[in-house]
């Protein structure tokens, strides 16, 4: 049977890294449990973006914070293979800790000299109790981080939505004064939904549409480009982000009832 | 998955006498769902966009409607069938506000797979089958053109392919729309996407279609992306800005006979390196047209025509290597597989063509006339070997015509129409559309196939 010359394809890494409060009000109306059901049932949706990208060796990893931060998953792990071991919720917010585990992480090396963006993903409930705005200035000098598709889901009314948004960084692309930390000015974010400010999620249902969208479309926009649309917007940020998530059965609100 | 439109539910539509049962959702993307439905006991696809779409795209509608009453250019295009906006009735049953509205096209055969699973080496596609698939892709694009149209935003995402036969299907056909006329929103795929598109200094149309198909073929062929090279390898952090120096600002083909700095690397680019000495000089004389004058000069780009011509012509060159079985196209000594020193083919030689004898290739109509545009979906004569010795070859009769063979002995006999005879025995052919005569290499007339290559 004639076939195709088999030769090895050209591909970069994405590293995908989430960020997982575990504190101990993450027992608190299961939102421990849906957090890891969220992850678990996205692992197949995004091995299929994986799959879809051949350009792009999609690798996870993730970071638990509670009293101390820890990699949870250390070993860049490819999306097929990765086993979810389900996290516990106890402690307190060490979110600064975590920033600085993952920029040790994102320093070249260990990261590579050629990759696609990374794709960040902070998941909080709370306010740190650590010192956040330190570990966010060591990530933000990684020029890693500074590519990074950087993104905040915040668990119920409790969660700092200032810090998140400083994560992220400023939601409305404004240039930063040299040496400035992003959203360190203070400023609050804006209403209304956008991938550049934290993300809401006020029940289960919310928080898996989210990680889905984290997981899937935007893994695929920083894999691979996709289509584009003319519009008068401008882009923010390195990497055009894919719609958020449509809510389903009432579009004007946030998705279900208000359970955190 | 949410699905916008419920699996089970009967749904009816403004102007459309049936109602419509959604089986099941088979897919979402950034513009909306794919959902299997049955109308009339008849198996259908649905695509129904979100709202964020139809809102940034307020010509949408209109471009399907159009596209709907000027019907499918040709076999190659899952084409809208029609536009449907749920009833009164229907309305509360579809979970999203605005409901919007979608529309039914053709569902996509068993069989076709996406065509990134051949790029990543995931599926059993020859060399051969690129070819066709290519050619049909140059097909199908010739065909929407000269209706006036054009598609816009071809990727890698939009085509399905068939192996075993290349054949294959292009879906989303939603932002096709009149040349010229600019009635959307799309701009393209960077890395498909014309260079003067990325750079907003043109609207995507028919001429940067052409660039778009020849990245596509490209792919296809070399399983490798034409602008990648040291220049993307000098790239850090691959990201938005990145990719509109590569495929923007300052493009460069990879075999750019004059500009070397994007020269593939010979370890990671090996996809590349490899196939692209495989095809003959006139296939890569129209990529070097496309990415050389004409990435610029959008009207100095390869014409489908052309293409389609040049494809054709490069698999009538198919031969088979003797010992493994792998095809080349007459451009190497020695097969690139098992490195076996090539023998010249015998010939068929036609009234305007030369067709390698060798098992699978075929006679079209294309080869006897001039004016007939390329085809190859309907073969005259294909070459087939023998079932009970795979290295006799016989020139089988697909026409519905009767045939003089004329043998090497001289004996005269009728093929008809689904016979074949033993290409060894023949010498010269009448068909109903010309004569067809053998050619045995000059070289290779005596001595054995094998060590008679020429270096």
């Amino acid at each position: 049977m004639p076939s195709f010359p088999n030769v090895k394809l050209a591909s970069r890494p994405l590293h995908f890294i989430y960020l997982c409060d575990c504190s101990g009000s993450m027992a608190a109306q299961g939102k421990m449990q849906a957090l890891n059901q969220a992850i678990r049932q996205s692992l197949p949706g995004m091995a299929n973006v994986a799959r879809d990208n051949p350009e792009a060796r999609v690798l996870v990893r993730a970071v638990r914070f509670a009293d101390r931060a820890h990699w949870h998953i250390s070993e860049p792990t490819p999306v097929e293979q990765l086993v979810w071991t389900d996290l516990q919720a106890g402690g307190v917010t060490a979110m600064g800790e975590a920033l600085e585990l993952v920029a040790a992480q994102l320093a070249a090396p260990p990261m590579e000299q050629r990759a696609l963006p990374p794709v960040l993903v902070l998941i909080s409930d709370g306010q740190p109790t650590d010192d956040f705005e330190a570990g966010l200035r060591k990530l933000m000098r990684q020029p890693w981080a500074q590519k990074a598709v950087r993104l905040a889901i915040a668990l119920g009314h409790d969660a700092d939505l200032e810090v998140l948004q400083a994560f992220i960084g400023p939601a409305s692309g404004a240039v930063l004064p040299a040496g400035e930390v992003p959203g360190a000015s203070g400023e609050m974010p804006r209403a209304g939904r956008s991938p550049r400010r934290p993300l809401q999620a006020s029940n289960a249902t919310a928080l898996a549409q989210y990680i889905q969208w984290a997981s899937t479309a935007v893994v695929g926009a920083a894999s691979m480009p996709t289509s584009r649309v003319g519009s008068p917007e401008i882009a923010e940020g390195n990497i055009p982000l894919p719609d958020l998530p449509p809510t389903a059965i009432d579009p004007m609100d946030d998705i279900g009832p208000v359970v955190w | 998955m949410t699905w916008i439109l419920p699996e089970g539910a009967w749904l009816q539509f403004e102007a459309f006498s049936t109602p419509v049962q959604v089986v099941r959702g088979l897919g979402s993307g950034s513009q909306g769902q794919v959902y299997e439905v049955a109308v009339q006991n008849e198996a259908l696809a649905l695509k129904w966009y979100l709202p964020s779409c139809i809102a940034r795209d307020p010509h949408l509608e209109r471009r399907l409607a159009e596209s709907i009453r000027t019907t499918a250019p040709n076999q190659h295009f899952l084409w809208p069938i029609a536009l449907l906006h749920p009833t009164a009735d229907s309305l509360p049953l579809v979970r999203c506000r605005p409901a919007g509205f979608g529309y039914l096209m053709p569902l996509r055969p068993a069989g076709y797979v996406a065509a990134v699973e051949h790029i990543a080496g995931r599926i059993a596609f020859s060399l051969g089958e690129a070819l066709r698939a290519a050619f049909h892709l140059a097909e199908a694009f010739h065909a929407l053109h000269s209706k006036g149209l054009c598609y816009k935003d071809i990727s890698l995402g939009n085509l399905f392919l068939e192996p075993g036969s290349g054949r294959i299907l292009i879906c989303d056909n939603d932002n096709v729309d009149v040349d010229g006329r600019d009635l959307g929103s799309v701009l393209g795929t960077p890395g498909f996407m014309a260079p003067e598109i990325l750079m907003r200094q043109a609207k995507p149309g028919a001429d940067s279609d052409l660039f778009s198909l020849a990245v596509l073929i490209f792919r296809l062929l070399t399983r490798h992306d034409p602008l990648k090279g040291k220049l993307e390898l000098a790239i850090r952090c691959l990201d938005e800005p990145a990719r509109r120096r590569l495929y923007g600002e300052d493009p460069v083909f990879i075999f750019d006979p004059d500009d070397a700095r994007n020269r593939p690397d010979p370890e990671l680019h090996q996809a590349a390196l490899v196939t692209w000495p495989l095809y003959p000089s006139d296939l890569q004389a129209l990529f070097l047209q496309t990415f050389v004058a004409g990435l610029k000069a959008p009207s100095r780009r390869a014409l489908t025509g052309q293409w389609q011509e040049v494809l054709a012509r490069s698999l009538d060159r198919r031969q088979l290597c003797g010992v493994c079985g792998q095809e080349t196209f007459g451009t190497q000594p020695a097969c690139w597989h098992c490195h076996t020193p090539l023998a010249a083919p015998p010939l068929l030689h036609t009234p305007h063509a030369a067709v390698v004898v060798s098992a699978g290739n075929a006679l079209h109509a294309h080869h006897f006339n001039k004016r007939e545009l390329p085809a190859l979906d309907r073969p005259l004569a294909r070459i087939d070997p023998h079932p009970g010795d795979p290295a006799l070859l016989g020139l089988r009769n697909l026409s519905d015509r009767a045939w003089r063979a004329e043998l090497a002995d001289g004996r005269m006999l009728t093929l008809d129409p689904g016979r074949s005879c033993n290409l060894a025995g023949l010498r010269r052919l009448e068909t109903h559309l010309g004569s067809v005569s053998l050619s045995q290499p000059a070289a290779a007339a005596t001595a054995g196939p094998l060590r008679e290559s020429a270096p």
